[in-house]
């Protein structure tokens, strides 16, 4: 990879998937294609009327698509300040250009806005044609549709049921605040894998309510956590943590009945204040720990007692 | 009982309907409206009777490998709760009864 010492990120301490981006993001996906240009017989005060049509702060001078020079907002003001309005754009271009190739990576554009200070460069092609314009907006806009299309694939992925192997499985779930719509879904999930795998289904239900009720605890009550499962042969471990807010009273917590849920919450068919204690009562080993500002961790083994009757032994 | 039975006794509309449910005979009903009762159940569970008319009836419904579930008083049932049924293929029926008289009625239809 090449390192730039003019990108301003730190290359080491940057994550891989923004270093990914700007090097893997062409200038040509990211530069706008709707060029606003005049030719060099054009007279300035032309120009000028064009800038403020148009809304844009330097315009390219070109022929037959060749670029040969750049007019700024810069050049009118000196214009208008020295009475040369009427003359015509080659006389007062600036030739002296810093473009950028179509092909090349977005870091080299991100280093060209630190190393130089205009706000635009043109954009050519491999037969040196003009194709494009880049300004900084346009790497902030790319960047941001970058960076959301891979957090959303990312979040996919998180999401997709896929075991390590058949035989073991872990998966760690992230469980948002109150997002009710999906609270529940991963416990589904578990459960017809397990379901799969023709468990005794005495051990299924002691494992879904376990998480069940972990997941939902995780949505109704936190500010969003995660939960982890470890399932092999002959046991399901499951981890909830979160890290806030932690339960003020955590001995009050694990009697049945005691719920903190408001009216909202129960309306929704949760806080019967049983889901500690249900989790306790499927489990075959159960840890629960809990301060106020500390956040809350529940974990609970279920251990598999008893094979499929119908199923084979050998 | 089977579940047609049913349907007709307590006048259900049917939302949607898993092929097992009609040849099985429903004996285990567990009538809740707050999610973690019906998870303290500990035997087999056949119908979930319940008021609550969101996914989450059916999310849980799942957990305890119950076949269907019945929505009383009439209630809504929102689209989500309609994809969770055809998901979990899990029979959906919904009753203008409300919970005490769709108990009642089950509960003849058992001694019948």
């Amino acid at each position: 990879m090449i390192i730039d010492k003019n990108i301003p990120i730190k290359m080491e301490e940057s994550t891989s998937l923004i270093l990914d981006l700007i090097y893997r993001l062409k200038i040509k996906d990211v530069m706008s294609r709707n060029l606003v240009v005049a030719l060099p017989e054009d007279p300035l005060d032309h120009i000028k009327a064009l800038m403020k049509q148009r809304n844009v702060t330097g315009i390219p001078i070109v022929k037959k698509d060749r670029l040969l020079g750049i007019l700024s907002i810069d050049d009118i003001f000196k214009a208008l300040d020295n009475g040369y309005i009427q003359e015509l754009a080659e006389k007062h271009m600036s030739k002296k250009l810093v473009m950028l190739e179509e092909d090349m990576p977005l870091a080299f554009a991100i280093s060209y806005f630190d190393k130089f200070k205009y706000g635009r460069f043109p954009v050519v092609d491999k037969n040196n044609l003009l194709v494009g314009m880049i300004t900084s907006r346009d790497i902030n806009v790319g960047l941001l549709m970058a960076i959301n299309k891979e957090v959303a694939r990312m979040e996919e992925l998180l999401a997709q049921n896929t075991p390590v192997d058949a035989q073991n499985i872990r998966k760690t779930f992230r469980i948002r605040k109150y997002d009710f719509e999906h609270a529940g879904n991963a416990s589904n999930r578990i459960k017809k894998l397990l379901v799969d795998r023709k468990l005794d289904p005495r051990d299924i239900r002691r494992v879904a309510v376990a998480m069940y009720e972990m997941e939902i605890n995780i949505a109704v009550h936190s500010e969003g956590g995660s939960l982890t499962v470890a399932i092999d042969n002959d046991q399901a471990e499951i981890i909830a943590k979160d890290a806030a807010p932690g339960i003020e009273h955590p001995e009050l917590a694990l009697q049945e009945g005691y719920s903190t849920a408001n009216e909202w919450i129960k309306s929704l068919g949760f806080g019967a204040g049983m889901g500690l204690a249900n989790i306790r009562r499927v489990s075959d080993e159960f840890e629960f720990q809990s301060a106020l500002g500390k956040g809350t961790v529940v974990r609970s083994v279920v251990r598999f007692k008893r094979k499929k009757e119908n199923e084979d032994d050998h | 009982m089977k579940i047609d039975q049913l349907i007709k006794e307590l006048d259900c509309e049917v939302l949607h309907r898993c092929k097992e449910t009609g040849v099985k005979d429903l004996k285990h009903f567990v009538v809740s409206d707050l999610m973690s009762d019906v998870l303290l159940v500990d035997g087999e569970v056949d119908l979930l009777i319940t008021s609550l008319s969101t996914a989450q009836a059916m999310r849980t419904a799942d957990i305890v490998s119950a076949k269907g579930v019945i929505v009383v008083n009439g209630k809504a049932v929102t689209a989500d709760m309609k994809a969770a049924a055809k998901e979990f293929d899990m029979t959906l029926l919904k009753t203008k009864l409300s919970t005490f008289e769709a108990c009642g009625a089950i509960h003849r239809l058992k001694g019948s």
